[in-house]
């Protein structure tokens, strides 16, 4: 092993990163666009409104009372709507979700619940909706909690049951906090499955691979430049990953020795799986495409941009034969819980697979020809 | 000096096979220090393959090759050290300039003292220094692979058909660098199916067909030996000569509507031919007397043209 060979190829591995605008942006700028992107869209989550039309076709002071009541819950923004229109055809006219119609007669009702203890004496409050909208379902759950909890108020009993929220978590954790350390895994997991492809598979078609084996430089020397050039592209998306996620988004993380084994073990685990597929797939083009095959399974199905526990159960069964998964949960459990114990399952598996994978890509990947 | 200390390469019964393929069949032979050597034979004769197995990046199926004195089998480490090679359609990084490259290969090579702006100045490349390999032409690219070769002062170099797929005027910019390699008297290797290129640059040449080697010798010896008459052209000749020429017992063949080509074993026919010509008052605008090339003789011991762009002229 040689070290100045090694920095000889690190060079010319960094001059070509950085000479080739597409890496740059996939490599760098892309996973800081879905930071970017996606931080802003559940940025506020838990702060989200929902607006939906109101019409009042009673017109008194106590449906007027009920209108109030709804604008004060902060979830809302309520637009009226004149009771003279037909609510349906105004919804279907303006392409509404859900409009909110109180019935003509909501006061002289609520007056014989209230006065007269009159049980039969109620109203329905209609709910017109747009079935094909993915808010609108959430919208109306909502109000029905509010209309229930009037009921109950009006009830003059005290509630039973009464819910209590207990987290087990220090603080409230956003969505941005759970994206962050899967963005750092998929990005380190991108750039080293298709670097090790392109190294290999792309020099070896075009003969360099044939030159270099002319050169003292060895099989060992060139791996080994390559996961260094791979680990420090990964270091510096992390870095530039987390200063965004920490300027822009204020994220709380927490920073232990556990990143740097993740993205180094992430590096070796694809790098390996890239050197496989190079000595299976022996056209640059379709061991490119073996790479997408891999990639986007992983990307989608390990927890990547959402909970593995949200999709069926035979997904969840099948995301936990895969690499990424083990990498995305050991950084959530050592950045998000401080979870030492699963940081370190999850590292066991990864490490293991990781030496696996690579003592196998550097076994198949040869440079003498036949 | 002994034999073996004269020798830059020697190959004794080497063979390689590919399954039911034999693409080098039992080829035996030396190169000598400070020679140029060329292997000459059209595309998928086994030249590349032989070649590839003395640079140590193929292995043999049965035989032995020394390189410098050490079998290359046994010591691809201490060879590379020691030559330098051109392999067949040579490429680089991309995004790399010329002289990043040429350092790169210097650094690969630990040379602390590695000539840059020489090998630039060598490759005729002063110019293109900046120019990153992907910008390259074909001719460019070649001499900067020439230039690379040479990067560990090396004392044997591997030229695998360094001027293929160029244009005359690049190729003959390569051949002056190789010209240049041969005037410092390093053991040149080159593989080629021109045979202009073999003549003008090799001092021995082995003529491939089909795994083997048929003839070798100097192109002048080859041609010699192998091709003994005058090819006697005619050109702008008056419809008649055809058949004047043929009358007198030789084989005439049109290579262009109205210029003839004539095979004649002495200087003697070609006088007869002309009389003959001047007696029936037929007439010619120019003509041309030389000695077969290395193309006809590789046709004569091999039925087959180097080149297939040639073939149907070689056959006339």
């Amino acid at each position: 092993m040689s070290l100045r060979v090694i920095v000889a190829n690190l060079i010319v591995s960094i001059k070509s990163f950085y000479r080739e605008k597409t890496a740059v942006f996939f490599t760098i700028a892309f996973p800081v666009l879905l930071i970017l992107v996606f931080g802003t869209i559940f940025m506020n989550q838990d702060d989200v409104r929902f607006d939906f039309r109101v019409q009042d076709l009673d017109q008194t002071h106590l449906s007027a009372e009920l209108v109030r009541t709804l604008e004060l819950n902060e979830k809302f923004t309520i637009t009226k709507v004149d009771p003279a229109i037909n609510a349906t055809q105004y919804a279907r006219n303006n392409k509404l979700n859900l409009v909110v119609v109180i019935p003509k007669d909501f006061e002289i009702s609520l007056i014989g619940r209230m006065t007269r203890n009159d049980l039969n004496a109620s109203v329905t409050i209609t709910y017109i909706y747009d079935p094909s909208s993915t808010s609108v379902s959430t919208k109306m759950q909502i109000l029905n909690s509010v209309f229930a909890e009037m009921n109950q108020r009006m009830s003059g009993k005290p509630p039973f049951i009464t819910p209590a929220e207990v987290s087990i978590l220090n603080r409230n954790y956003r969505f941005i906090d759970f994206f962050v350390p899967g963005i750092i895994a998929m990005t380190v997991m991108t750039a080293s499955l298709f670097g090790a492809v392109s190294v290999n598979a792309e020099l070896r078609q075009k003969g360099v691979i044939r030159k270099l084996s002319t050169t003292p430089i060895t099989h060992t020397d060139w791996i080994l430049s390559n996961v260094l050039y791979q680990f420090l592209l990964s270091v510096l998306s992390t870095i530039l990953i987390l200063l965004v996620s920490y300027g822009v988004f204020n994220v709380s993380l927490q920073m232990s020795v556990w990143l740097p084994v993740f993205v180094v073990l992430d590096v070796f685990a694809f790098v390996g799986i890239g050197m496989i597929l190079t000595r299976v797939a022996k056209e640059a083009e379709s061991a490119t495409a073996a790479a997408n095959a891999i990639m986007f399974p992983m990307m989608f199905l390990s927890g990547t941009f959402f909970p593995v526990e949200m999709m069926p159960g035979f997904l969840q069964k099948f995301s936990r034969i895969l690499p990424l998964y083990y990498v995305n949960e050991g950084l959530r459990a050592s950045m998000i819980f401080g979870d030492n114990m699963i940081a370190l399952r999850c590292s066991v598996i990864i490490g293991i697979f990781a030496a696996v994978v690579f003592v196998l890509g550097m076994m198949t990947t040869k440079w003498e020809e036949g | 000096m002994t034999e073996e200390a004269e020798h830059a390469i020697h190959v004794e019964r080497l063979t390689k096979r590919y399954g039911d393929l034999l693409a080098v069949n039992d080829m035996s032979f030396t190169v000598r220090k400070g020679e140029v050597f060329a292997f000459l034979g059209p595309n998928g004769a086994g030249k590349t393959t032989a070649v590839e197995i003395i640079e140590t990046i193929r292995t043999p199926t049965s035989g032995k090759v020394s390189l410098l004195d050490m079998d290359v089998t046994k010591k691809k480490h201490k060879i590379v050290r020691r030559i330098g090679v051109l392999p067949q359609g040579f490429s680089s990084f991309d995004r790399i300039t010329v002289r990043e490259t040429i350092q790169y290969y210097s650094r690969l090579f630990s040379c602390r003292d590695s000539d840059i702006d020489g090998l630039i100045e060598l490759a005729n490349l002063a110019d293109k220094s900046k120019e990153q390999f992907k910008n390259l032409s074909g001719g460019l690219r070649q001499r900067l692979g020439i230039a690379i070769a040479l990067v560990n002062n090396p004392e044997v170099v591997f030229l695998d058909e360094p001027t293929t797929g160029l244009d005359p005027r690049a190729r003959r910019e390569v051949w002056d660098v190789l010209l240049g390699l041969k005037k410092k008297g390093k053991t040149v290797f080159l593989t080629t199916h021109y045979m202009e290129e073999a003549e003008l640059l090799a001092d021995t040449v082995a003529i491939i067909a089909k795994g083997s080697i048929v003839a070798m010798g100097s192109p002048m010896a080859l041609i010699e030996n192998n091709a003994n008459y005058l090819v006697l052209t005619l050109q702008s000749v008056h419809e008649t000569v055809f058949g004047i020429v043929r009358k007198m017992g030789f084989e005439p063949a049109h290579t262009t509507h109205n210029n003839i080509m004539v095979r004649v074993e002495h200087q003697d026919d070609v006088r007869n031919v002309l009389n003959a010509i001047k007696d029936a008052g037929a007439s010619f605008l120019s003509l041309d007397v030389r000695k077969p090339n290395l193309e006809e003789v590789f046709l004569k011991l091999t039925g087959a043209a180097l080149r297939e762009d040639l073939a149907d002229e070689v056959a006339q």
